[in-house]
């Protein structure tokens, strides 16, 4: 999986690239500095598949966002919404 | 046209296509059906139908109007999406089909009394239930499984239930892991990092509130062990029992109601959960007494049953049961900890006793046995013991 981050004062952008999974969820969690950050966009156009490890890194920083600022989830495709439907993360996660 | 009427629940199974051409006719049809069953409720099994135009949702609308319940089942994806569209799935309840499956050739990867799970892709297993009424259990558990994952509780994702010949699968994620048993199994060194682990995962299952109503309640369900005893011990030790049960503060902390080394993995490091069908909330003292049960109450007088169960001797599982304790309560002292058991071996004793005697334990010697040892266990314990709560 690639990651890409920009980050522009307390605004941090991340585009996943590939799958996250088992193996690259650690990764995920190693990068999100989220310390100071408002708003956290996460950019999953180019995101193939989440497995459940990726699903409870998004719980953990959704968790965090909730208190310092928002999360919001870009790009979505339709095998990914019906993880995020079937697993009722839809009605957690802001998705756009 | 194609129709059934049980419990009071007339089911129609229109076919093919309804348009312009024919919905006048279904619908004179469907009236003179539903004129000659009279019906409290109305379903539209809609697997043989393929299409529906305006003039074939007005049908549904008018019915609708005859039965405010009426549900459709069975949609296909083209016939869902003709309701979904339309705003119908708004205003009455519509159920897709199931997707059909086909395991043939597939790598068996577990059997157990229920079925066998098959490793469907390099990302999916399915279970497959060899009974076709499991339905609602399979509902059940996914349901179960998904309010865990979404409070945090680390466990495979619940992906969807299809058809799989004439009986139905549940399509789970596949994790790479090893059940804790396993690796026990494989080195008792690690005996002391997965008890670790477990309990830490153990603290978090009980440290999450479930909303009420959500999951079922345990106290409840030792209540029914409980009563059920009433004809099987000594007027007094039922009552005692009834009394201590019924005096467990509720609680809306999340149980796991099964848990043990087999239903505990480790995968990259990250510790989950399996067998979410029997999650419940409750006081702790009942999850205690189901893993006192598995390490030690099953094998009460025969110490090979949890061999067979957990592929491990009796001495190990001792220390597992006695490392959770002390690990869990942040104690060392023995006279604490012997006093936590005695209260998880109260209900432990009363599930067992309830359990053998509705298994025709007392058409076996071992069966007879055992029954008798849970009574005289509880008539020992009973009178020490004046709350059953860990929370107090």
């Amino acid at each position: 999986m690639e990651i890409i981050k920009t980050k522009k004062e307390n605004e941090l952008c991340i585009v996943l690239q590939g799958r996250l999974d088992t193996t690259t969820a650690p990764q995920l969690e190693a990068e999100l500095e989220l310390e100071g950050i408002t708003a956290l966009v996460l950019d999953f156009s180019e995101l193939s598949y989440i497995s459940s490890a990726g699903l409870r890194v998004l719980l953990a920083t959704q968790k965090v966002m909730n208190k310092q600022g928002e999360m919001l989830l870009r790009g979505v495709n339709e095998d990914i919404m019906e993880v995020f439907d079937i697993t009722g993360f839809s009605d957690i996660l802001t998705i756009e | 046209m194609k129709h059934s009427l049980e419990n009071n629940i007339l089911t129609l199974f229109p076919e093919g296509r309804i348009d312009s051409g024919n919905a006048e006719k279904t619908e004179a049809e469907i009236n003179s059906v539903i004129a000659e069953n009279p019906s409290e409720n109305l379903i539209l099994d809609v697997e043989a139908l393929q299409y529906l135009s305006s003039a074939g949702l007005r049908v549904v609308l008018r019915l609708r109007k005859k039965f405010s319940g009426m549900k459709i089942i069975n949609a296909s994806p083209e016939v869902y999406d003709i309701f979904d569209m339309t705003g119908f799935t708004e205003m009455i309840q519509i159920e897709k089909a199931y997707r059909r499956l086909s395991v043939e050739g597939c790598e068996v990867i577990g059997q157990g009394a229920n079925g066998k799970v098959y490793r469907l892709d390099p990302d999916t297993i399915i279970k497959v239930y060899l009974n076709p009424d499991a339905l609602p259990d399979i509902h059940r558990e996914r349901e179960l499984a998904r309010k865990a994952f979404v409070l945090g509780i680390p466990t495979a994702i619940p992906y969807d239930v299809v058809k799989v010949g004439q009986g139905y699968g549940s399509v789970f994620e596949l994790l790479n892991a090893k059940s804790f048993a396993k690796l026990i199994i494989a080195d008792t060194a690690n005996v002391d990092k997965c008890v670790e682990m477990s309990v830490e995962l153990l603290k978090k299952i009980h440290s999450t509130e479930v909303k009420p109503g959500d999951m079922p309640d345990m106290k409840e369900v030792a209540l029914n062990w409980a009563s059920f005893l009433g004809d099987y011990l000594p007027r007094e030790d039922f009552e005692k029992l009834y009394a201590l049960i019924d005096a467990v503060p509720h609680c809306d902390n999340m149980l796991h109601g099964d848990y043990h080394i087999k239903n505990v993995m480790l995968q990259n490091g990250e510790v989950l959960l399996i067998d979410m069908d029997t999650l419940c909330v409750g006081d702790p003292v009942f999850e205690f007494a189901s893993v006192w049960l598995a390490y030690q109450g099953y094998s009460s007088l025969d110490h090979e049953v949890v061999k067979g169960f957990l592929g491990i001797p009796y001495e190990v599982t001792t220390k597992i049961w006695n490392d959770t304790l002390r690990l869990y309560f942040g104690t060392d002292d023995e006279e604490v900890l012997r006093s936590y058991e005695d209260k998880a071996k109260v209900i432990g004793y009363t599930r067992m006793m309830r359990r053998t005697i509705r298994r025709k334990g007392f058409e076996t010697e071992e069966g007879r046995a055992l029954i008798e040892h849970c009574k005289a266990s509880l008539a020992a314990l009973l009178p020490e013991i004046d709350s059953l709560s860990f929370n107090k």
